[in-house]
């Protein structure tokens, strides 16, 4: 009895163990290309950013070891410190703006109404176009004699009169706000997709017994579906914030490298190609780089405490 | 009870009119770039809806006298876009099988891994890259520059995510199948796994071209040879020279948003439907 299942077992744990490691080696294999290169250019290269941080380094020439001079020196200058001011205040006010509209669309194309599907691709197509595009487009609207003024003007409003002269982008006052505007718009598609797609997930009994109940539209909204949205709201403002604070292609097609006028639209990754790409100063660069990460990884940590971890693996 | 139904109707016509205002907003503004594009430089900034003739000189215009010629703008951002999806494709479709269906050591490590990688924000590694590109001779006005734009964009972590995701609701019973007859680990891929793959194939194919041909920053960065640049970076450097010539300026805009929305047009519902899928899956 006992040769015999020996026999019997022998052949199977044998082809067993070549099928093993036929399937780790397939299994390495498909995952080696992808892996290497993450290994470089994503987790590599963030050692090798504290390394040039470290240094005076330009592009040619000896390189002068600084310690953490680079990181110092960015809060002495003024145009970082607007850069910083320019970054958060946008964060602060798109993130919200975009929030707040792509939930109330979301809401809105939800509704049994006909032509819903007709509404939900229009408002969605803002955010599939290029950003040079779509801000070129803005840059035309906003222009003094442009689109947006004549609307004003046909609504009453004296453009001579405004305190910017209806210059939108070219006050330094209103030319923040401006792109803000610019970015909501394009962003709430997106934003408006991902509440849909926790909307649609929502099981209907809920309201079903809030409105047996007698709760009212608005009381099932602010507390049926609203906390039920809490894993949606968590993803929309993080994911928000983070491409908030990396700001870049509105601000250089509309302000330029300089993020004209007046550095309104200096950002903080528009100051990094400026210190890398116009002045040449790449660990200077890597240290702004390394500061936005921090900034980036300590907002994002306090949003997921904020929200509590169970919002973070995506469960209610 | 008829108050009630005034009520509902009132509720309608309000959501109807707010649905209408907003795809107003949305829809105008390409319009207006569109109107723009065939109107005459002095008739711009009369701001009338509609051109008074239907003037193709701005198109005329950006097919003769720009450079980099408007060919060459197209071919470079559709030539990046195609070998960027073609990479993503390939590295994505095998590493998320690999992480769905295979058992090897280490795969959850290096699957946590490439999860970590999309907390690194682009703009970050931006410093490093460049310099280690500049070090490899890739940042040149040589063709190998293609390659830098290459190497950065070869693979995504949310592809090979939304491959895996994918495969891991393939059921099982379609391996056992093919399991009992022979087949090893590969051909289970090639014979089994990439032909039911069909829906997350189109799927990443329009994610990773839309995102490839819209990208400014990386382009703006890497490129060096005017002969290289794409859509965004020409529009980008057109921008400062072009000033208040508009016409020109949107037609250009219109051309390079025109591939972005047939797709749209062909693959809408598509498109929508799978994004929906993919923040479920998030």
């Amino acid at each position: 009895m006992t040769t015999q299942t020996q026999v019997a077992h022998k052949p199977v744990t044998k082809t067993r163990r070549s099928r093993n490691l036929k399937e780790y080696v397939t299994g390495w294999s498909f995952v080696a290309a992808p892996m290497s290169l993450f290994a470089v250019l994503s987790i590599g290269i963030l050692f090798y950013a504290i390394y040039i941080s470290r240094y005076d380094w330009g592009l040619l020439g000896a390189r002068k070891y600084l310690g953490w001079q680079n990181f110092s020196d960015s809060f002495k200058d003024p145009v970082f410190l607007k850069a910083i001011r320019n970054s958060l205040l946008y964060a602060a006010l798109v993130v919200p703006l975009q929030t707040a509209l792509g939930l109330t669309l979301a809401l809105l194309v939800n509704s049994k109404i006909k032509g819903s599907n007709f509404f939900r691709a229009t408002f969605y197509f803002p955010s599939m176009a290029s950003s040079a595009a779509i801000t070129t487009l803005f840059i035309l609207l906003m222009t003094p004699d442009g689109l947006f003024n004549k609307i004003l003007h046909f609504f009453g409003v004296n453009i001579g009169n405004l305190f910017n002269q209806g210059q939108w982008l070219s006050d330094s006052r209103t030319a923040l706000y401006s792109v803000i505007m610019l970015n909501a718009w394009t962003t709430s598609g997106t934003m408006m997709l991902f509440y849909l797609a926790n909307l649609q997930g929502i099981d209907g009994t809920y309201e079903e017994v809030a409105k047996t109940d007698g709760a009212n539209r608005w009381q099932i909204l602010r507390y049926i579906t609203l906390p039920l949205l809490k894993p949606a709201h968590f993803f929309v403002i993080t994911t928000g914030m983070i491409g908030a604070l990396q700001l870049y292609d509105q601000a250089i097609l509309a302000g330029g490298a300089d993020g004209s006028p007046n550095y309104s639209l200096m950002t903080m990754v528009l100051y990094i190609y400026n210190a890398c790409f116009r002045q040449f100063k790449f660990g200077y660069g890597a240290a702004i780089g390394l500061e936005l990460f921090v900034l980036i990884f300590s907002l994002t940590l306090a949003q997921r405490f904020l929200f509590g971890s169970r919002a973070w693996k995506g469960d209610n | 009870m008829e108050g009630r139904q005034l009520k509902i109707k009132i509720g309608k016509f309000l959501l109807l009119g707010a649905l209408i205002s907003y795809s107003l907003v949305s829809f105008i503004p390409f319009f207006w770039s569109i109107s723009t594009s065939f109107k005459t430089e002095s008739e711009v900034f009369l701001n009338h809806l509609l051109p008074q003739h239907l003037n193709t000189d701005a198109y005329v215009h950006i097919a003769t006298k720009i450079t980099p010629t408007l060919y060459t703008l197209f071919f470079n951002s559709l030539f990046i876009a195609v070998v960027v999806v073609i990479l993503h494709l390939i590295l994505g479709s095998t590493a998320g099988y690999a992480f769905a269906r295979l058992r090897f050591p280490g795969r959850d490590i290096l699957f946590y891994m490439v999860l970590a990688t999309m907390m690194i924000p682009d703009q970050l590694r931006v410093v490093p890259v460049y310099i280690l590109l500049v070090k490899m001779g890739l940042i040149s006005a040589h063709p190998s520059n293609y390659l830098a734009i290459f190497l950065l964009k070869a693979v995504g972590a949310l592809d090979i995510f939304l491959f895996r995701q994918y495969f891991l609701n393939i059921p099982k019973e379609l391996e056992d199948a093919a399991r009992i007859d022979g087949a090893g680990p590969i051909q289970m891929f090639t014979k089994i796994m990439l032909p039911n793959a069909l829906p997350i194939i189109a799927t990443v194919s329009i994610l990773t071209f839309q995102g490839s041909w819209n990208d400014l920053f990386w382009p703006s960065i890497i490129l060096q040879a005017p002969n290289h640049w794409t859509l965004p970076f020409g529009i980008l450097e057109f921008q400062g020279q072009f000033q208040t010539d508009w016409p020109p300026m949107m037609a250009l805009v219109v051309l390079s948003t025109l591939p972005i929305l047939l797709i749209y047009l062909f693959a809408q519902k598509f498109i929508i439907n799978m994004q929906l899928g993919s923040a479920v899956k998030q």
